[in-house]
């Protein structure tokens, strides 16, 4: 993993610990669904948040196959690029 | 795992709903005795979860329409108007609506899910962006679908966030469309459309709103919120439905963009369908007659939902943020909302319930709906069953 992407998984895991109310420990495999039990409006909002963090824009397409943090953490090194 | 196994999660939401006796998502309504009331479990009940905001589904004037439409042109097209023909009550519709929102152009489609699928499919193409508030209804989501365009979402009814994004977009922002519906049917509020339309115009993009809930109850000519707001210069295409205030059922998309002569040819919903059958056209443009000759229906209208907002906000509950004829009630949890929607009905109310996934902000809710046929009295029943039920 790059240095970039490894701090955007970092900056990912903190914004969703701060989205959760009693967050587990999350790792980059931490699944957003299947292990966080996340709503699609959650997921959503989540989303927004990481958007402005980085000041990108994600598409619903890019997001069709993201499950997991690193999933998410490569949709965002590729807008940013 | 297999192929059907996809539907276990979903038998087990139908079985818990079920646990206390009626489905809500399967409600019988035995007989429609008018606009307000039906019998359901044999109850004499009053409905407050419907979209019949005018109160036309039992009109004379749009009843003899209909029954006059029956007899002299039969009881459908049996076909696509591409392949089959126009009826002339489709060219006159599509006439109609033009001249009532002051417009070039109208097409008409069969159904309102259908005229949101088939003008985003057929104007919309890969490489293109949408803006797409967050809450808006599937119909919108799945014709931008459709089209392969890239689509952002923003935040619900909020400028900001839609501002931002439309920044990043750079370039790309004269090729953007931006969604937004003007009374959202679930929380009954409204998008703020001068400011969206600001937005747009700040970065040369297209503004699209779904007037679905809204046609005939706001702007002094009943054409929606973008009359009402004041931008109706700045909505390059508006989509509704008849379903609604017109009490028929059908779509249509209104534009002044030549284009939407074009639409006829790339639309796949309005190609591969049967069109309107010719009683549903002549409810339809009586219905729009009415709309347009009796203001005092909007005027009952909303003195029926500022009754019904003001009645239920005094009993303590949690309403969405605007008075309309859609109001919001929510509840801390499903089984809560699931028990009061059971106990409403016992007590001859019929709403609805809003639970997660289908709730815009993952809440459980009671969507109550009132219409310019309720009477006084029917309002105010439906406030006290709220005050009954809930005290219990």
């Amino acid at each position: 993993m790059s240095q970039d992407l490894a701090q955007i998984e970092l900056d990912i895991r903190n914004i969703l610990a701060g989205f959760l109310k009693n967050p587990p420990a999350l790792t980059g495999d931490t699944d957003l669904i299947n292990d966080l039990s996340l709503e699609s409006i959650q997921i959503m909002e989540f989303v927004v948040e990481v958007e402005d963090h980085y000041d990108i824009a994600i598409d619903l397409e890019s997001l069709s196959n993201v499950h997991t943090i690193s999933q998410l953490a490569a949709v965002v090194a590729r807008n940013q690029s | 795992m297999n192929l059907l196994s996809k539907f276990d999660e979903v038998a087990a939401t139908r079985r818990h709903l079920s646990q206390a006796g009626q489905d809500p998502t399967d409600v019988e309504m035995e007989r429609i005795l008018s606009a307000t009331e039906a019998v359901i479990q044999g109850r004499r009940t009053i409905l407050a979860g419907t979209n019949n905001y005018l109160g036309l589904t039992f009109d004379p004037d749009c009843i003899a329409a209909g029954q006059a439409a029956l007899e002299a042109e039969g009881t459908g097209t049996t076909g696509s108007r591409m392949a089959n023909g126009n009826y002339q009550g489709h060219k006159a519709l599509e006439r109609e609506l033009a001249a009532f929102y002051a417009v070039d152009h109208a097409m008409v489609f069969s159904t309102g899910y259908a005229a949101n699928l088939g003008t985003l499919s057929a104007l919309l193409e890969p490489g293109d962006c949408v803006m797409l508030d967050a809450d808006a209804h599937a119909s919108l989501y799945d014709g931008c679908r459709m089209s392969g365009a890239d689509v952002y979402r923003f935040k619900h009814n909020d400028v900001e966030s839609l501002e931002k994004r439309m920044r990043r977009l750079e370039d790309r922002a004269s090729r953007t469309l931006i969604i937004t519906e003007g009374l959202y049917s679930i929380l009954g509020d409204r998008a703020p459309l001068a400011e969206f339309a600001e937005v747009k115009r700040r970065y040369g993009a297209y503004l699209f709103v779904d007037e679905a809930h809204s046609l005939g109850i706001y702007g002094d000519h009943g054409r929606g919120l973008a009359e009402a707001a004041g931008v109706e210069d700045d909505v390059d295409f508006i989509v509704g439905t008849f379903s609604k205030s017109l009490g028929s059922t059908g779509g249509f998309c209104v534009s002044r963009h030549d284009v939407v002569k074009l639409f006829r040819y790339a639309s796949r919903p309005y190609i591969f369908t049967a069109s309107p059958c010719p009683s549903v056209v002549a409810t339809t443009r009586t219905a729009l007659r009415l709309l347009q000759q009796r203001p005092e229906l909007r005027a009952q209208l909303w003195r029926n939902a500022r009754s019904l907002y003001d009645g239920l906000a005094g009993l303590g509950l949690t309403l969405g943020p605007d008075v309309s004829p859609v109001v919001g009630v929510r509840f801390d949890d499903r089984d809560k909302a699931l028990g009061t929607w059971h106990r409403l009905l016992d007590a001859g109310i019929y709403t609805n319930l809003i639970a997660p996934p289908a709730s815009p902000d993952g809440s459980s809710l009671l969507r109550v709906s009132t219409s310019a046929a309720h009477s006084a009295a029917q309002v105010e029943a439906i406030v006290e069953a709220f005050k009954t039920v809930l005290a219990r």
